[in-house]
């Protein structure tokens, strides 16, 4: 389970995430929606342990980010688009690193980069040095790394951004999958149609408030909108409505 | 496995595959150095050779009697010409190398003879050498045929027979010879061994995305940092080795002609060796974990880049000090980051170190190296430092961005921008304004201060594009503002007066530039003390406030307060130093340091400009008016007692009136880590 409690981020005397409260449950995805400097991504940095909330807390399955931020990132797969790879390790190296560092050794560690590699279809380029492999094969390397220790978790901050329809497909299956396997899935976006494709709920943050949360029909319904999209667009451009339902 | 040590391995293939890293760790400290060494030993005996080769022409005038003549024509290295006109011109213009222009013998039995020669050519320099040698044989035939008229023994005008031996054993001249010049190169080599990596792994990581990624993995950031910083270490230690081992190689195998032709023989005994390997790795750890420390707080490889290269040129100095003749290892030098590593490897080389200073050397190296580790791991565990893009964009534009730019409400230079203008204004000043006042006087002095002080203050503000009213705090004082600054001149000038008294019993006191000092301050006319004051207090008030307390404290605002303030002190103390004291500097830094608070609290210069002028006015006054010049003109003297607790109550009502109240904001956000430089 993921937990967002009354999180708060400020940078100075902009603040960046507000009172974000949310939940993600096993087998459950979530899409975070907002326009761009909504807040998504320090929100999900802050579950990632990659920054520090001003106050509240964030946790996975009970561990805090704050508090316990190494075994949180041992329940977590974190994706997103301005992470790189280590263009001098190859891709089957980077993944074995990746797991080592999580733990993993020996033919354990051996066994599980040889599944992910089979996985995602890496075995064409598994000995190619990162620096050397296309966008798409990247972000094949990405999903394996992250995926490496089979976490509980899975957050992903816009991780179709830049690619193109072929490779975005790799990652719907990517999530479709692991939901079946019971993760819990949080994942940013400003793409509505990935929204309706994926999610299960949709929260939308709008300057760094969760100002509406539900099913995309929900939304839809709720706001009186033709479509998601017009739903989503009353949401971030309108009068303030009441807060999260 | 522990997890620094996974990050490590990887650390080190990384690096190892990278070509750049390959070249500065094998190539350049094996092959390079030694080959550089030995072509340029190639290029200078060439030269000299060839030099040699060619017989110089020389010409000799004058009385000179035929065996001289007939002397230089069977010299070997000599060529005698003719020269016709202008013996010196015939020099200068090369056509003749040395002139020897010969004078009648003399009543007392000496020959006059100047031997002409241009001290600024190689090839001049070469002929009268040749030359000199030939008359010397000249003077002892004239000599030995003197002594034999009279009957005497040869002996008879030599009393002395001297003869000087060096007592040191050749491979102790060798280490001598080698310890002016390895030191510098190991430590450049251990350095530069450090530099790419460093940059590589910190900044680097940070522009390739590379650095997040590695914190989502559960890392202890302290392992990351020992990974990495062990990688550095490493690295730069292996490169300093390697050099080590090829340049003892290089001068061992008598490679180089110049030792072999002087008999130098070069062994660094293996005790030696071991000692200097043993100190390299904690200069090694001491520049690994500086350079990540710093290099991780930028952003891009270029921009850390240029944030450790003046930190390279820095070391560079300490470095090359056993370099200079008669510089003496001491115990004080041993504590001197890098300068006693460099010595100590100089000593080691000769063969004399000894074991105390030694250890001074490994010990202060350590410490050194363990607090820039502190410094590097407290960097790796901000998150500021590390994501700090974030809302930090209007304090990064530099000054160039400014010049593209145009000017931006709000915008204020950056620290280092500010630092590099005051410290370019300095030289400026320091150079021109000295030949400004050589040529035109006092009133070089005035145009100094505007031209080479006030004008590049708004030229730079200008041109940067800076906020003119925020960076100079061109605000109204208020009267809490100028009260305080009142009180706070009130107590500070007998401050100053008293540091300057007590700096008398440490610096020596230069009697002759304070009488020229007080001679230009005191007026006679009233003509002259309004001059003085236009010139000596009320000048310096706007100019140099505009330049210290604009737009070094404009820039610098955003530091801590102690930082701004005490920056400020130092950097106008500093600009008051001259070639011949320092007795200035205490007083004038003190100064400097409350103005600096009590523009930063009052937010505005006046309050800086109406010190500034009191306390440099309160001067030209006491020296002109008669009665108080007897009461205070005494430097040697401590400042009257009763003075002491007025100045003690002014001050402190001064800052009590500054302190209180509100402290008038801009309302602009502080984005967190924005004091990390």
């Amino acid at each position: 389970m993921i937990r967002f409690h009354r999180l708060t981020k400020r940078y100075g005397t902009l603040t960046a995430v507000d009172d974000l409260t949310l939940e993600v449950r096993p087998g459950e995805v979530y899409a975070l929606l907002g326009p761009n400097g909504a807040g998504k991504t320090t929100a999900l940095r802050c579950l990632a342990t990659l920054l520090t909330p001003t106050s509240g807390s964030a946790s996975v399955f009970g561990a805090d980010a704050v508090r316990d931020p190494l075994e949180v990132r041992r329940r977590i797969g974190f994706i997103a688009a301005s992470m790189g790879l280590y263009e001098r390790l190859t891709a089957r190296e980077l993944v074995a690193y990746f797991g080592n560092l999580q733990g993993l050794e020996g033919e354990q560690l051996d066994a599980r980069v040889e599944e992910l590699v089979t996985l995602f279809g890496i075995e064409s380029f598994a000995d190619r040095r990162c620096g050397r492999l296309s966008t798409g094969q990247r972000q094949r390397v990405s999903l394996a790394r992250a995926l490496v220790h089979d976490p509980p978790a899975l957050i992903l901050d816009e991780p179709t951004l830049g690619l193109d329809v072929l490779s975005g497909q790799t990652i719907y299956d990517f999530i479709v999958r692991e939901r079946a396997r019971g993760k819990c899935i949080l994942f940013s976006t400003h793409q509505l149609q990935e929204v309706e494709l994926l999610a299960d709920r949709v929260g939308v943050l709008r300057g760094g408030e969760l100002v509406a949360e539900g099913t995309p029909d929900d939304l839809v319904a709720r706001t009186g909108a033709p479509n998601l999209a017009r739903a989503f667009l009353a949401l971030v451009t309108g009068p303030e409505q009441g807060g999260a339902a | 496995m522990s997890v620094w040590w996974i990050v490590f391995r990887k650390e080190l293939k990384e690096t190892i595959r990278d070509r750049r890293t390959l070249l500065l760790m094998v190539v350049v400290p094996v092959l390079l150095y030694p080959a550089l060494l030995v072509v340029s030993e190639q290029i200078l005996l060439f030269g000299q050779r060839r030099l040699q080769e060619r017989a110089s022409p020389v010409a000799v005038v004058g009385e000179a009697p035929a065996e001289l003549l007939a002397l230089v024509d069977s010299a070997q290295g000599l060529r005698r010409v003719t020269v016709l006109g202008d013996p010196e011109a015939a020099v200068r213009s090369d056509s003749v190398t040395a002139v020897a222009q010969v004078g009648r013998e003399g009543a007392g039995g000496s020959r006059p003879v100047i031997v002409l020669y241009n001290g600024a050519s190689d090839r001049s320099q070469l002929g009268r050498r040749e030359l000199l040698r030939v008359l010397d044989a000249w003077r002892d035939t004239l000599l030995a045929r003197r002594l034999l008229a009279r009957g005497l023994p040869a002996g008879f005008a030599r009393p002395l027979e001297v003869v000087d031996s060096s007592v040191a054993r050749p491979e102790e001249v060798g280490g001598y010879a080698m310890g002016r010049i390895l030191p510098l190169l190991l430590v450049v080599i251990t350095m530069l061994g450090a530099f790419y990596p460093a940059i590589d792994l910190a900044a680097g990581e940070k522009e390739r995305g590379t650095l997040e990624t590695l914190l989502t993995a559960p890392v202890p950031p302290g392992s990351v940092v020992a990974g990495k910083f062990v990688t550095v270490a490493l690295i730069a230690v292996v490169a300093a080795g390697l050099n080590l081992g090829s340049m003892i190689l290089t001068f061992q195998t008598g490679v180089l002609e110049f030792s072999r032709g002087l008999g130098l023989e070069v062994s660094v005994s293996l005790r030696a060796v071991v000692l200097i390997f043993l100190t390299l790795i904690p200069l090694a750890v001491l520049f690994g974990a500086l350079f990540l420390g710093m290099a991780v707080r930028s952003s891009s490889f270029k921009e850390a880049q240029n944030t450790l290269t003046p930190v390279y040129m820095l070391v560079l100095l300490p470095a090359m000090l056993p370099m200079f003749p008669g510089i003496d290892f001491s115990p004080l030098f041993a504590v001197v980051p890098v300068a006693g590593v460099s010595f100590f490897f100089r000593d080691l080389m000769v063969g004399h170190a000894d074991f105390v200073t030694g250890a001074l050397v490994l010990c202060s190296t350590v410490l050194y190296a363990a607090l820039a580790l502190l410094f590097a791991a407290r960097a790796f565990g901000n998150e500021a430092v590390l994501f700090g893009a974030e809302g930090d964009d209007h304090g990064r534009s530099g000054w160039m961005d400014g010049l593209r730019g145009g000017e931006r409400a709000g915008k204020v230079p950056d620290p280092r921008a500010a630092v590099f203008f005051v410290a370019g204004v300095a030289v400026l000043f320091f150079w021109f304004g000295v030949t400004l006042q050589v040529q035109l006087g006092e009133r070089g002095l005035l145009v100094a201060e505007w031209l080479l002080l006030f004008v590049p203050a708004l030229l730079f503000v200008r041109i940067g594009g800076y906020d003119v009213r925020r960076t100079l705090s061109l605000r109204s004082p208020g009267t809490r503002g100028a009260a305080g600054a009142l009180l706070l001149v009130g107590g500070a000038v007998p401050v100053a007066w008293l540091i300057g008294w007590l700096q008398t019993f440490f610096l020596p006191i230069p009697w002759e530039i304070l009488e020229g000092l007080e001679k230009l301050v005191t007026a006679e006319t009233p003509g002259r003390l309004a001059w003085l004051l236009l010139l000596l207090a009320v000048t310096p008030a706007l100019c140099e406030e505009v330049v210290f307390r604009g737009v070094l404290l404009g820039g610098t605002r955003r530091l801590d307060t102690w930082r701004v303030v005490l920056l400020n002190g130092i950097v106008f103390g500093a600009f008051h130093l001259s070639f011949q004291t320092a007795i200035r500097f205490l007083p004038t830094a003190w100064l400097g340091i409350v103005i600096a608070w009590a523009v930063l609290r009052s937010r505005s210069i006046w309050t800086g400009a109406l010190m500034h002028l009191l306390n440099n006015g309160t001067i030209v006054l006491l020296a002109s008016v008669p009665a108080l010049r007897e009461m205070f003109a005494n430097p040697n003297a401590p400042p009257p007692l009763w003075l002491l607790p007025v100045a003690a109550l002014s001050l402190v009502a001064g800052v009590r009136v500054l302190s209180s109240g509100r402290l008038r904001t801009d309302g602009e956000p502080t984005p967190e880590g924005s004091e990390e430089i």
